[in-house]
């Protein structure tokens, strides 16, 4: 049953990952603009964040059709220009949005999961 | 000894199928996404080898459906995605099956006249016929109209008139050479449909 348990557990990361993803890449350019690698990187050090890396350009790609994000080419010191990726006021407008809402939402969950649980009463 | 073979191009060259359902434009974009991360990583990283990068980037199907996922999300509505759902498959059946709707009962009524309960099962595959024939996407709206007033609308006034009037001539041989007149319009309208049909 481990195989079972360990894909059962890769599928819940996913399912999180999936709805916070998006506001994780917004909060990484929040500071200045990032390109396309760079973000990958920073995704990859978290831990629970890492995706296959190809499944971030479609990402990408949706929040510049939404446009929370520009883009621009930079030259770079070695190898190809690089397309930066930056905040549009909408994008930030989302990101702070997101930030509101999260630690409520960590608080409810972390609530839910911590022992004894509130509402748990069992009417006998 | 370096092979034909380029492992990267190979790779781009299974995202592009996998995601053969993405707009030609999104797709694009994908791809020239992917190229350059594999570009600025090979820059990056020299003693990495192209394996380990695309090792690294994924399965092209799982980018290719989350792509697909992802054009199917965020209200884009221009895009191939936003009308994939039921209204394209309205009107999508093949051409041959309004046209057949419309023809063979008539047929099968003007021979077996007799058969208790036919004309009514006959009239309603009909109406059937013609309404299929209407949201098809395979006629212009004039060949629409055409057709449905030559195939049903034409042939139900004139048996309507045949029957409950008295300008038509008694007996059964005048009934039967009517019928025929009328079975060789229908057929031949659906014929002239069949040969204007759009693909």
């Amino acid at each position: 049953m481990e195989p079972g348990d360990s894909t059962k557990q890769a599928r819940a990361a996913a399912q999180l990952r999936k709805g916070v993803l998006e506001y994780c890449v917004l909060a990484l350019m929040r500071d200045r603009p990032r390109y396309g690698v760079e973000l990958l990187h920073a995704l990859e050090e978290s831990g629970a964040l890492a995706t296959s890396q190809g499944t971030v350009y479609p990402l990408l790609s949706r929040l510049r059709r939404e446009n929370l994000v520009t883009t621009t080419w930079q030259e770079s010191a070695s190898g190809p220009p690089r397309r930066y990726y930056a905040l549009t006021a909408s994008g930030r407008a989302a990101l702070d949005e997101f930030s509101h809402v999260w630690p409520g939402f960590r608080d409810a969950v972390d609530t839910f999961l911590t022992v004894p649980h509130p509402c748990a009463g069992d009417p006998t | 000894m370096k092979t034909p073979t380029d492992p990267t191009r190979d790779y781009l060259a299974a995202v592009e199928r996998e995601a053969s359902a993405l707009p030609a434009e999104r797709r694009q974009e994908l791809l020239a996404d992917l190229a350059e991360h594999i570009e600025v990583t090979r820059a990056e990283r020299p003693d990495a080898t192209p394996g380990e990068i695309l090792a690294e980037l994924g399965d092209p199907r799982t980018i290719a459906a989350t792509a697909l996922a992802e054009a199917g999300e965020g209200g884009a509505p221009a895009g191939a995605f936003g009308s994939a759902g039921a209204p394209v498959r309205r009107g999508r059946v093949h051409p041959l099956v309004p046209l057949l709707m419309l023809t063979v009962p008539y047929l099968v009524t003007t021979f077996l006249w007799d058969v208790p309960g036919l004309a009514l099962c006959s009239g309603l595959i009909r109406i059937a016929g013609g309404v299929l024939l209407c949201t098809s996407v395979h006629w212009t709206a004039v060949r629409k109209i055409v057709g449905v007033v030559l195939t049903v609308v034409a042939p139900t006034v004139a048996g309507i008139v045949w029957r409950e009037t008295t300008v038509a001539p008694a007996g059964d041989a005048p009934a039967l050479v009517a019928n025929l007149v009328a079975l060789a319009v229908v057929a031949g309208t659906s014929a002239w449909l069949w040969s204007s049909r759009r693909s």
